[in-house]
């Protein structure tokens, strides 16, 4: 008898686990799912990301919210598994947030349908698919800030600003999956057009050893290369730039470059190096100053200090500000309470919003989710990351081309 | 007193073989039929959704692999590319206009002749190093999904579930979608209680436990290993296209990686290899106690009983996870099938204490 107890008893505590699961909070609020992997392959940005997000709905909280709606964030493990995606996305659904950010691509293309279906939001701010910029064809998902094809335009007009493109060799070396191939289509039309020899060159996931593909990458002698990875595989490809003798200057990163990756290579050996930037780094910035008084002073932040300031911090401050803007101009022209469809259309009305300078001014509208696809490059300084070019789009026409062709083929089903 | 044994004669063969010659088993697969069939009506969208319908999909591909890796003793680490063969090529055979009737027929055999071709290996590899040589098929699988756009659909890497209906329900609720994974599972099930019966079956296990003593005995190890493995990608083939169109509704590559294989042969052998009812639990305890247990922690958390960064956070259920399957292959090495068979026999004789196998 006494090994059956045990076996009820485990079995009763699996049962009370799963009753306990449904914490629900008292209603008059604006819901956000924050689904994220903070354990699995996004742990390099979700958590200093996740915190900025929090960080900055406590900030507007504190500041008395929107027209007295307070925000609140639901915020769940996803482990970048869909199947628990899913899961945690139908129960936040049932408590009743209307906007979703999961920050993993195997997660949200699980949930496009569903999000489309069920008229709620889902922000894939600096990451997700491009073609989503396409308001019409994907009428509740928001990019709100610069795709991956506007990363690359970006990058590719500073370096026609610095130097020319014309007959230089430029290299894409990237991880080799979807998100590491998506600037390719662009690239080789900007080739076409500004007349420089492109190259792509791919290392398998999950990139922690690439001297095979630099050493080809090197018998290309490219001018500029440019680096598209995210995580463990980012420092390893600058190292292996520099080590094959790719002066740092000339390598440029996708937005998945941060202080830690710096950190890893050697602060002063990744001297040099650019990234793309859709938000601005450091704490010099006024809703940054709010939030180190308001909400880390005050002992109400929602992880460690050190990490204010830094990109992913600021970047998830940012979406945050947007997707707050976009509750307020709802709230002001839709009324309480607040539902996905009313929130999709305070979205669409975002017009020049820069979250106090901390981001280009974007304009959302029912045709274009992206906001106009702007950014900067940024020069890591040995100890920060330098601005060296001004906000700004670029050849949006290209972009424009690859998001028609990527929402017509969605459209036919595909 | 419960599993009444007055009545249980062996008296003819049909008796002996009958799947569940004791009615107390009888009754009880009836009454978990019932709550399965009846799951839509008393279950919210929330849990027939999300727990009931992703539970049953993965139970179906255990038992597929429990059928190669239990009772076979083949082991399959890339198992997930055979469920991912299977959902591609249904999407792909779908798109061309075909029924989805024979969708998932042609979906099981692409499967199992590509996964026959890798099982090749087994005839001459053993334990260790077939791991490795289906691990192998793992990452050419993958590679080749990636890196062919006709299969993956193009930039985006992701193909949609095309609109198909199953004798002529249309696959579109819930409900419909969650009784046709129902009826795969069932039928997997039933499946593979009866080939524990057949001479196949035993083929099989007398190669698991030893495959030159089974060839000495008039078993062809290269014919039985080869069907072994036709089979049960077959069933991993189907179980994915199920799991495409019943659950995901839209395919990516990441769906179906590494790390799902590994969730597969857990899900086995915390079950419990070569067993139906260890495929159910172990796919359950793979697959829902985490989700379980990180909303156990948060709603822990968000009622202030649990003061700790948002990090230690995200990882405690991992680590009570972990400490989970740990203990419970130390209770109980054999699986959680083991357990059930444990409180079965213990109530066989309730209330006496001696029982017998």
């Amino acid at each position: 008898m006494k090994w059956f107890r045990k076996h009820l008893f485990a079995s009763a505590l699996m049962a009370g686990m799963a009753a306990a699961g449904a914490a629900h909070a008292e209603d008059g609020t604006i819901k956000f799912g924050l689904l994220q992997d903070f354990t699995a392959v996004y742990t390099f940005v979700s958590g200093e990301y996740n915190q900025g997000q929090r960080d900055y709905l406590t900030l507007v909280n504190q500041e008395g919210g929107i027209d007295g709606q307070k925000f609140e964030a639901i915020v769940r493990d996803t482990g970048n598994q869909p199947q628990r995606g899913i899961e945690a996305y139908n129960r936040a659904r049932e408590e009743g947030a209307i906007l979703f950010d999961f920050l993993s691509t195997p997660v949200s293309r699980a949930l496009v349908d569903s999000v489309l279906k069920d008229k709620v939001v889902m922000i894939t701010p600096v990451h997700g698919r491009g073609d989503a910029s396409d308001g019409e064809t994907f009428p509740y998902i928001f990019p709100m800030m610069a795709t991956y094809w506007s990363q690359a335009t970006v990058l590719a007009k500073y370096l026609e600003d610095h130097g020319g493109l014309e007959g230089k060799k430029i290299a894409l070396v990237h991880i080799d999956s979807p998100f590491g191939r998506e600037p390719i289509p662009v690239l080789e039309d900007l080739a076409k057009d500004k007349k420089f020899e492109f190259k792509a060159f791919a290392y398998p996931s999950p990139g922690n050893e690439q001297s095979a593909t630099w050493s080809e990458v090197r018998r290309f002698r490219p001018d500029n290369v440019l680096i598209w990875g995210a995580g463990g595989g980012q420092p390893v490809s600058v190292r292996e730039a520099i080590r094959n003798g790719i002066p740092p200057e000339n390598v440029l990163s996708v937005v998945w470059l941060a202080e830690t990756d710096a950190k890893n290579v050697g602060a002063d050996t990744m001297k040099g190096v650019k990234r793309f930037e859709a938000v601005a780094t450091g704490k010099d910035n006024p809703i940054l100053k709010r939030i180190q008084e308001k909400v880390i002073d005050a002992g109400l932040g929602a992880g460690e200090a050190a990490n204010v300031g830094t990109s992913y911090y600021n970047i998830g401050v940012a979406t945050m500000a947007v997707a707050v803007e976009a509750a307020r101009q709802a709230l002001q022209s839709e009324g309480a309470p607040l539902t996905g469809e009313k929130l999709k259309a305070g979205f669409e009305k975002i017009k020049d919003f820069n979250a106090e300078g901390l981001m280009p001014a974007v304009t959302i509208t029912a045709k274009d989710h992206q906001g106009g696809g702007a950014g900067r490059v940024s020069q890591w300084n040995g100890e920060a990351w330098e601005p060296v070019s001004d906000w700004g789009a670029a050849y949006q026409d290209i972009v424009q081309k690859e998001i028609a062709h990527g929402a017509a083929s969605f459209k036919e089903g595909k | 007193m419960f599993y009444r044994l007055a009545g249980v004669h062996h008296t003819r063969y049909e008796q002996a073989r009958a799947l569940w010659p004791v009615p107390a088993d009888r009754w009880q697969v009836l009454v978990i039929a019932l709550l399965a069939l009846a799951a839509p009506f008393y279950l919210s969208d929330l849990y027939l959704g999300s727990y009931m319908l992703p539970w049953l999909i993965w139970s179906a591909g255990a038992l597929a692999l429990t059928l190669l890796m239990g009772m076979a003793g083949q082991l399959h680490f890339g198992f997930a590319a055979v469920m991912a063969i299977g959902a591609y090529s249904s999407i792909h055979l779908a798109r061309l206009g075909i029924p989805f009737e024979l969708t998932l027929v042609g979906a099981g055999l692409v499967s199992a002749v590509i996964g026959s071709l890798f099982g090749a290996a087994a005839l001459r590899v053993k334990g260790l190093y077939l791991v490795m040589a289906t691990l192998a098929m793992q990452y050419l699988v993958d590679w080749v999904i990636i890196n062919v756009p006709a299969i993956s659909g193009g930039a985006q890497a992701t193909l949609r579930t095309p609109a198909v209906s199953f004798l002529f329900v249309p696959l579109e609720s819930l409900t419909a979608r969650y009784y046709l994974a129902l009826a795969w599972v069932a039928l997997s099930a039933v499946f593979f209680l009866n080939v524990k019966r057949t001479s196949f079956g035993r083929a099989l296990v007398a190669i698991r436990d030893k495959d030159f003593a089974a060839a000495v005995i008039g078993v062809d190890p290269f014919r039985y290993k080869l069907m072994a493995f036709f089979t049960s990608s077959f069933m991993g083939g189907v179980t994915g296209a199920i799991l495409a169109f019943c659950y995901y509704r839209a395919v990516t590559p990441e769906q179906f990686s590494f790390n799902v294989s590994i969730q597969l042969v857990a899900m086995v052998l915390v079950g419990g290899l070569g067993s139906v009812v260890g495929g159910f639990l172990g796919a359950g305890f793979v697959l829902l106690i985490p989700i379980m247990l990180t909303n156990f922690v948060a709603g822990l958390a968000a009622s202030g009983w649990l003061a700790v960064s948002s990090n230690l956070l995200s990882h405690l259920p991992l680590m009570i996870y972990g400490a989970l399957i740990i203990g419970f292959l130390l209770f109980e090495p054999l699986g959680l099938a083991k357990i059930y068979d444990n409180i079965r026999k213990y109530f066989l004789v309730w209330p006496f204490r001696h029982a017998r196998s």
